[in-house]
């Protein structure tokens, strides 16, 4: 049973995805009670979302490694929970090597058992924030108002984690979209598909959603012409470089001015993909087969054709392939990541004057909203919009990472008492056992590295 | 992880603590002092190579170089116990063995009790900062291993050529091929009850 408007807490959450979890969860571990926390949003399901988004792109296991998961303290990992759960030691040997990846179910699996124990849903309002209003008296605080402007709420901190922005399309594709005729021939990565035996089919990208979409292609019998814009695809094992998870990148990655650190996002967050055993055999196959082929180019112009589509593909290098007729286009473009796109944060920018540069606010150091954030109260961002300050800020381990200087920064402003280091022990695990029991029930996924 | 020189070093004290204990206790049950002098000397080798050694050659230290690191040590360790005259034991399989008791709760401690005792120390590479947004020392970017799917040379690859709308006949199988929307689908079946 979700709680009911209006309710005042310590610390409130604005969005109901793994960001909310992961600072309730946080919270818990630290001493807060439930009462004192809120989330507010209209999901019963924290990682229903993202749920939807792995079934759409046939997604098995997460880029992320095993300490990316929703128990607050880097111990258990997930690969000693998993290896507890089915008594093995597989998942031990693999993340020793770095070669292990928790599955989706089983994630899903263990979200469902914390969001149990931490009485996630019981601190939750069923309802979107549609305004945040700063109040300086008696001490400073949000006030919270839905999307009708009814009052649902106050709290002391507030942490705002809305998620990613709109799919993104590239603007020949978005105004094709439009088009009758031809819209239901063009899809994102992240939308559900279905593909063809025997179809062909282009896929912009080269990241991790393309690379998914080129063996769910292949798997299902059909021909892929890969074309990315530049011929920079790089591998590495997690979406960006591994010191920038930690404070030896991300304090040097802070201390640059603004436009540096957006310039450096660019380069580290460009269609970078992990290297999967399974998928490279896949794709060889594929090659062998005569179904894979990469190409650097745009599409220049698109119609319906005889197969479905008419597509012009101009190479960037060399002679153009023209004319190609294909059965659907599939873009691995992404989400789009202007801030003004999230109908909360665009309000906030307009009224308060929250700077924004190029679609993106200028954050300060701490993931604070300028102007808005008080040490004593704060108001903090996390997840995509935080990537200017935290570069993986939008992965469980940068959301993790947000989660738990916020609610330290929350602890101290609170003078929390905080829970002993028994309380501690003991709650990881009871929290380890119940997952490990939870975990028996679903079949171990697949390692694709 | 990619722990600094002072994480390392912070590390290496944090999870010698429990096993110096042990070991001072059975130097004063034994009479025998050469237990809490190895550990000593096991901390020391260890501060030496993590100031002046490991941060040189290791950035990102994966979770099986651990163990191979404590192989390293352990045979610098022996044949410094060896060679110090302050140092006896009844068997040369005592120092050997007080060796690998330390490192197993030595390991312990840094993947159990550390994580729990600060939630930031993996991510504080290894330094015990209080749970904020601090200042790290350096900053070391990490190389990426370069992969390009095989492009052919001399115009567009084979698969283009197949696509090409030039082709005057296509397949039936490929004129039949659904639309990959599921956005768009339109159901099938009879309509709810």
């Amino acid at each position: 049973m979700p709680a009911t408007a209006p309710r005042d807490s310590v610390v409130a959450t604005v969005g109901d995805g793994f960001g909310s979890l992961l600072v309730h969860t946080t919270a818990r571990y630290l001493g807060f009670e439930n009462e004192q926390l809120t989330v507010f949003g209209p999901s019963d399901n924290p990682v229903g979302t993202y749920q939807q988004f792995a079934y759409n792109l046939g997604q098995t296991v997460l880029r992320s490694e095993s300490e990316s998961h929703f128990l607050a303290p880097d111990w258990p990992t997930f690969a000693q929970l998993d290896a507890w759960s089915h008594k093995s030691l597989r998942p031990l040997w693999r993340t020793i090597r770095r070669k292990y990846n928790p599955g989706v179910p089983e994630i899903l699996t263990e979200a469902a058992v914390v969001m149990r124990r931490t009485g996630w849903e019981q601190a939750r309002i069923p309802t979107k924030v549609g305004w945040l209003q700063r109040q300086m008296n008696p001490t400073p605080h949000f006030v919270m108002y839905d999307e009708q402007a009814n009052f649902i709420g106050r709290a002391k901190h507030v942490m705002l984690a809305p998620g990613h922005g709109p799919l993104s399309f590239p603007p020949l594709l978005a105004k094709a979209r439009k088009d009758p005729a031809l819209a239901d021939r063009i899809v994102q990565a992240y939308e559900p598909k279905q593909y063809a035996a025997g179809g062909r089919y282009i896929v912009l990208g080269a990241g991790i959603a393309s690379v998914n979409e080129w063996a769910n292609i292949l798997d299902a019998g059909g021909s892929v012409l890969a074309l990315t814009r530049n011929e920079q695809p790089e591998t590495q094992d997690l979406n960006v470089p591994r010191c920038l998870f930690e404070s030896i990148g991300i304090d040097a990655y802070t201390r640059l001015p603004f436009d540096q650190r957006i310039e450096f996002l660019g380069q580290v967050l460009r269609g970078t993909r992990p290297q999967r055993r399974q998928w490279l055999s896949r794709i060889q196959t594929g090659q062998q087969e005569g179904r894979f082929d990469a190409i650097v180019g745009e599409i220049d112009k698109i119609e319906p054709g005889r197969a479905g589509l008419r597509v012009y593909v101009k190479s960037k290098d060399g002679e153009d392939p023209g004319w190609l007729d294909v059965t659907g286009v599939t873009a691995g473009t992404g989400f789009n990541k202007s801030v003004l796109t999230l109908p909360l944060i665009r309000r906030l920018v307009e009224f308060y004057k929250v700077p924004v540069i190029e679609g993106r606010l200028r954050l300060q150091t701490n993931c604070g909203v300028p102007g808005l954030d008080l040490p004593e109260s704060r108001l903090c961002c996390m997840g995509l919009i935080a990537n200017n300050v935290i570069p993986h800020g939008d992965t469980i381990a940068g959301l993790k990472f947000i989660s738990r200087r916020f609610v330290s920064d929350c602890a101290r402003a609170e003078k929390l008492q905080r829970r002993s280091f028994p309380s501690r022990m003991s709650l990881q695990f009871s929290m380890g056992r119940d997952v490990a029991q939870a975990l028996r029930t679903v079949s171990p996924t697949q390692q694709l590295a | 992880m990619c722990p600094t020189v002072l994480g390392r070093v912070q590390t290496r004290w944090a999870i010698l603590i429990i096993p110096a204990i042990i070991w001072t206790i059975v130097s004063l049950i034994t009479q025998n002092p050469s237990y809490i002098v190895l550990i000593g000397l096991y901390f020391v080798i260890g501060v030496a190579l993590d100031t002046a050694f490991y941060p040189f050659v290791i950035r990102w230290q994966p979770p099986w170089l651990t163990f191979v690191l404590a192989v390293g040590e352990f045979i610098l360790v022996y044949l410094a116990a060896k060679s110090l005259k302050g140092i006896h034991f009844s068997s040369d399989w005592i120092p050997i063995a007080v060796y690998w008791i330390t490192w197993v709760i030595a390991i312990w401690t840094k993947v159990v009790i550390l994580p729990l005792v600060s939630l930031s120390w993996i991510e504080d590479a290894g330094e015990f900062r209080s749970t904020s947004w601090s200042v790290a020392p350096e900053y070391v970017p990490l190389a990426v291993t370069a992969f390009t799917p095989d492009l052919g040379e001399g115009g567009p690859p084979p698969l283009a050529r197949k696509f090409s709308a030039a082709v005057i006949e296509i397949p039936e199988e490929l004129r039949r091929a659904p639309s990959p929307s599921g956005v768009f689908q339109i159901p099938t079946g009879p309509p709810p009850a």
